[in-house]
Order: structure tokens, then C-alpha cells, then sequence
């Protein structure tokens, strides 16, 4: 017989573990059907989420013991897997596992949400409906100026929060790609940028909006701000996935010309990014217009504020002039931003 | 012993995944010579001119370049070396998307300024000597355009005239015809023995094609697994020579 690998197959266990533990909460839940008390109660919470992940393991111990094919070991199998050796008795485990799994989860999934026919149907809520888009079909074209100087406001404050992101990305992104970082003291360097920008970059542009309409007042200038600060992390990702992409052989080349790391970096490198880094902005940009909408919302200024008061009185008509102008506005750049790409390639 | 340029005594070089590339090699390169390093695909060839112009950093062992220590080196004496030893490759590593004339001129980097090499002020007498440079390489009137926009043969030119403006005592080639065809393949180890014989450079080179060897090389060394199985004229390589060094079943290809 073949041993099976001495290793411990961690993801294995996580993922059957984190599955079973999930079936086992959800039938806990579905048989006890506790109060909302519960959930006041933080340490009953983690300890339910603990015990429920230690018996999934113990699960999927056992099945391994019992050499069944879970889920876990077909998506993570083995270095050394004995086809033979697998369980007669339980075919296909995994199949039914994952079936349970996507049932389970839709079906709680659908209570959560709440979803319900009868008020997708309800007669007042649809009449509502057909009065709001009788509204916005039939857009007043009176606020069209307004509109048309809010939503350059925007595009603006797209284009500075991308300009501005465009320096400090560029030199993150060499700074965060593990090609030119090899150095120990490097490597640290770039651990702790990578880190500072996946949690910067986590953070939506929405939830920046927020804090700089507190710390600059609501306003085109928050609105920019939060553009720019998201800009920057995610051109700064894209950028230095593009540095660890490029061929190594320039680099040498100039390297053994006795070239230092700031002329080897710009003659072997920046050629060989320049290109996708443009298109990759002018891609930026193209988002920065539609996030600006949103971040408008919550008070980053441009035509968002100006959707958001329009909303708040239920004017219909004049909300239709300006999703109108937005609608164009952003299909343009779209068009000029693909177009601008596909020049570049 | 005046006339050793390069000594190289049991060097050693193990890399991080712990391969161990080169395993006490020790031989000596004299000036003006053209010396050819043979062996299969991974036995180390390429590890051993990176070692010299510290692309790779040795392990252990010991490199006298013109009777400087140049073992362990600082960064700022690493590039002061490589001002002196001229490399080319397999694939050119020119800048594809700069003029052949750019190109060349980044041999001067090492001694022009940064802020200077970067909005491309170059010494007058560099620019002239680039032009030079190409000239040696035959390919002068080629200067204005795209190096992308060359064959292999011709990028592979514009390579050795960067690493001559470098104005190197010594030039490594890596493989330096294996991507070319046969026809390109002479041009450009002509032009290796110009440069070797009218500059005087030395040349240390690493070939695949023993017939090649035999048309150019002054002395040969060979490697096997990191080890240096063989060191003497290119005529003394005859056919138990050749099984030891590429192995049992290895058959000899004639490029013309």
C-alpha cells in the first residue's frame, strides 16, 4: 500500500473544517432557533464559531482516516493520492458535500436578504415605481446648465485625483515589486509598503469620502482626495505587477555597464513599463469618473451632490436630466478611454 | 606571470535554492587571448561570467582581476569593475524601444551622472565614440533607428558596441550566436575576433557549437556539472574529449 504524504495538507483541513463547521452552525441554528439575545453576547459568538470549526476538523479527520474524498482533498489533493484506497463506501462524497453546501447557503442566503415576491408585486410600491420612471423618462431639461457644470466638477476632480496619483504611484510601484526589491533590507521595505496599500486599498474610495468630507468640509476637494489616496494604492498595485512581469534580460544588460540602480531602473525598466502603465491610468481615470458620481452621494461634491438633493425631494424629472448627462458623460470616457488603450497596445 | 589578466582559483558559487553551480574552478585567462568556455546547457557557463563581472555574487574561492582581489565587492566597487568588463548575451538585452545610437550610448553610463544619462546628456566625445563603436560593428548608417527593428545578428552588433564603449580590458559573451542562424552566426564571431585582435580585447565567451570553437577560440576550457573537466587548445579536443564533456551519447553538428 502507499503511504500517504507525511505532510499535513492545512488548506485540506481549513476548508472542510470551515464547510462542516457552517452546516453544523446552520443546523444549530435552524433546530434551536435562538433569540436575537445572542448576538449582544460577544464571547458566546466566538466560542460557537470556535467549537463549530473544531468539530468541522474533526470531521474531516475522520473522513480522511476513512480515506473519503471531501471537498477539501479534491481541490487540495495530495502529493501522493492512492486511487485505490479511497473510500467504496462514500463515491463521491465530495459531490454531496458541495450540493449541501451551495443549498445550504442559498437558502439562508434568501433569508437574509429578506427577498420576497409579494413586495416586488405590491400594488403601491409598483405604482411608485412606474411614477419614478415616468419621471425620468420624461427628464426636465431646465437644470441641463447645472448639471453640465457639476458634472465637469466631477470629471475634474477625476482627472486631478488620477493626475496627482499618478507620481507617488510610480515610484511605489518600484518600490512594491519584488524583482527590484531582493535586497534583505529591501524585502522588508517591500512587505511593509504591500501591507500599508492592501489595507489602503481595502478601504473603499466611498469610505474615504467620508473621512475627508469630516477633515476638509464637504466638497469637490474631499471628493479628490478620497479618489486620489484609493488611485494611488490600486495604480500602485497594477503598476508593480507590471515591474515583476518585465523581461530580466535589459536589466542586466544595463547592469553590467556599470549603470547604477536609478539608471538601470529608468533605461531597463521604465521602457519596458511605460506603456501599460499610460494605459493602465487612463483606464483609472475612466473609474475615477464613475466613482466620482458615487462619492458625490456622500458628499464628495460634483454631480453626485447634486443627484443626492434632487433625490431627497423626489423631483424625478430633474434626477432624469442628470443621470442623462451622466449616462453620456461616462459612456464617452469609456469610449475614449478604450479607444486610447487600444491605440497603445 | 605579467600577462594574466584573470585569475580565478577555486571559486565556487551556490545559489539560494541550493544549487551548487560551480564547484572549485580554477584557471587563468591571459591578456589578448580568446578564450571559449564549452559544456552543456547548465553546467555552469553562464554562472561563471556573471561571477566575474559580479552579475552573480561568487560564493567562495577567489577572482584576481589584474592582480586586484575582486571576490567580494562593495556595490559602488562592483560597478567600478563592470566600467572595465564588457558583457554581451544570448538574447542582446538591448532596450527595444530606443534608437540603436541610444543604446550604445548606455555603455557610457557607468561614468556619465545620473541625473545626466537620464535626459540623455552624454559627453560630446562619447557620442563620438559611440558612432565609432557602430562603425566597428558595420552597422554605422543604422543608428537613427529602432533597435527592435534590427535582426538578431544586427542587435547582437549594436551589443558589442555598447560593451566596446564601455571600453572594456575584457568582454564576456554569453552564447553569443545561439539565437542567431548559421550565416549571422559567423558574422557576428568575426566580428568578436576583430575586436580581440585589432583592440586587443580579451574574450572570454561561452559557445555551444564545437566547430565554432575550433574556427575561433586561442584556448578552451570545459565544464561539466560545475566542474572543470577540461582546459587546452581547441585542436586537442578530440572524440573521447568531446563524449567526456557532453557525455556518452552525444553527437558532434557541424554549422558552416
Amino acid at each position: 500500500m502507499i503511504k500517504p504524504s507525511k505532510k499535513l495538507n492545512l488548506r485540506r483541513y481549513l476548508l472542510d473544517a470551515s464547510c462542516f463547521g457552517f452546516l453544523i452552525l446552520i443546523a444549530v441554528f435552524a433546530i434551536f432557533q435562538p433569540s436575537d439575545e445572542i448576538w449582544r453576547n460577544l464571547s458566546l459568538i466566538f466560542g460557537g464559531l470556535l467549537a463549530a470549526l473544531l468539530m468541522g476538523a474533526a470531521g474531516s479527520y475522520l473522513l480522511e482516516k476513512l480515506n473519503v474524498e471531501t471537498l477539501g482533498s479534491v481541490i487540495f489533493p495530495d502529493r501522493i493520492q492512492s486511487l485505490s484506497a479511497l473510500n467504496k463506501r462514500f463515491p463521491r462524497f465530495w459531490l454531496v458535500q458541495l450540493f449541501l453546501f451551495l443549498i445550504v447557503t442559498f437558502v439562508v442566503g434568501a433569508i437574509k436578504t429578506k427577498a420576497s415576491f409579494t413586495e416586488l408585486f405590491d400594488e403601491d410600491g409598483f405604482n411608485g415605481a412606474v411614477r419614478l420612471f415616468a419621471g425620468l423618462l420624461s427628464p426636465n431639461m431646465d437644470v441641463l446648465p447645472k448639471a453640465l457644470v457639476n458634472i465637469i466638477e466631477t470629471v475634474f476632480m477625476a482627472f486631478m485625483a488620477t493626475a496627482l496619483a499618478i507620481p507617488f504611484a510610480f515610484v511605489l510601484s518600484f518600490l512594491c515589486a519584488r524583482n527590484i526589491m531582493k535586497h534583505p533590507a529591501a524585502f522588508a521595505v517591500y512587505m511593509f509598503l504591500r501591507t500599508g496599500l492592501n489595507i489602503t486599498r481595502s478601504i473603499e474610495a466611498l469610505i474615504w469620502a467620508i473621512i475627508f468630507s469630516v477633515w476638509v468640509g464637504i466638497g469637490p476637494f474631499a471628493g479628490m482626495m478620497a479618489l486620489m489616496i484609493h488611485s494611488i494604492a490600486s495604480l500602485a498595485k497594477q503598476y508593480s505587477e507590471m515591474v515583476e512581469s518585465i523581461s530580466e534580460g535589459p536589466i542586466e544588460g544595463i547592469q553590467s555597464t556599470g549603470a547604477n540602480v536609478l539608471q538601470t531602473i529608468w533605461f531597463a525598466v521604465v521602457p519596458q513599463v511605460i506603456l501599460p502603465y499610460i494605459s493602465f491610468t487612463v483606464y483609472r481615470w475612466d473609474i475615477n469618473v464613475r466613482m466620482a458620481t458615487i462619492i458625490g452621494l456622500v458628499g464628495g461634491g460634483g454631480i453626485g451632490t447634486m443627484l443626492i438633493q434632487y433625490q431627497g425631494q423626489a423631483m424625478w424629472p430633474e434626477v432624469g436630466c442628470i443621470i442623462l448627462v451622466i449616462a453620456v458623460v461616462v459612456w464617452m470616457m469609456d469610449q475614449a478611454s478604450a479607444y486610447i488603450r487600444e491605440a497603445l497596445k | 606571470m605579467d600577462d594574466i589578466q584573470l585569475k580565478i582559483s577555486n571559486l565556487n558559487k551556490v545559489y539560494d535554492n541550493g544549487v551548487h553551480a560551480l564547484k572549485n574552478v580554477s584557471f587563468n585567462v591571459k591578456k589578448g587571448e580568446f578564450l571559449v568556455v564549452i559544456g552543456l546547457s547548465g553546467s555552469g557557463k553562464s554562472t561563471l561570467l556573471r561571477c566575474i563581472n559580479h552579475l552573480h555574487a561568487p560564493t567562495s574561492g577567489q577572482i584576481l582581476f589584474e592582480n586586484r582581489d575582486i571576490t567580494h565587492l562593495s556595490s559602488s566597487e562592483i560597478r567600478g569593475l563592470r566600467k572595465e568588463i564588457g558583457m554581451i548575451f544570448q538574447h542582446f538585452n538591448l532596450i527595444p524601444r530606443h534608437s540603436v545610437l541610444s543604446n550604445v550610448l548606455m555603455g557610457a553610463l557607468g561614468r556619465t551622472g545620473t541625473l545626466n544619462s537620464i535626459f540623455k546628456f552624454f559627453s560630446e566625445s562619447d557620442r563620438k565614440r559611440a558612432l565609432e563603436c557602430l562603425n566597428l560593428v558595420g552597422i554605422r548608417e543604422k543608428a537613427a533607428i529602432r533597435a527592435d527593428q534590427l535582426s538578431g545578428g544586427q542587435q547582437q552588433r549594436v551589443a558589442i558596441a555598447r560593451a566596446l564603449l564601455q571600453g572594456p580590458k575584457i568582454l564576456l559573451a554569453d552564447e553569443p550566436v545561439a539565437s542567431l542562424d548559421p550565416a549571422t552566426c559567423h558574422s557576428v564571431m568575426d566580428y568578436l575576433r576583430k575586436i580581440n585582435q585589432e583592440l586587443g580585447i580579451t574574450i572570454v565567451c561561452n559557445l555551444h557549437f564545437l566547430s565554432l570553437v575550433r574556427q575561433y577560440a586561442t584556448r578552451v576550457i570545459a565544464l561539466r556539472n560545475g566542474e572543470l573537466v577540461f582546459e587546452g587548445s581547441p585542436q586537442n579536443i578530440d572524440e573521447s574529449w568531446f563524449r567526456k564533456i557532453y557525455g556518452e551519447s552525444a553527437k558532434e553538428v557541424h554549422i558552416n
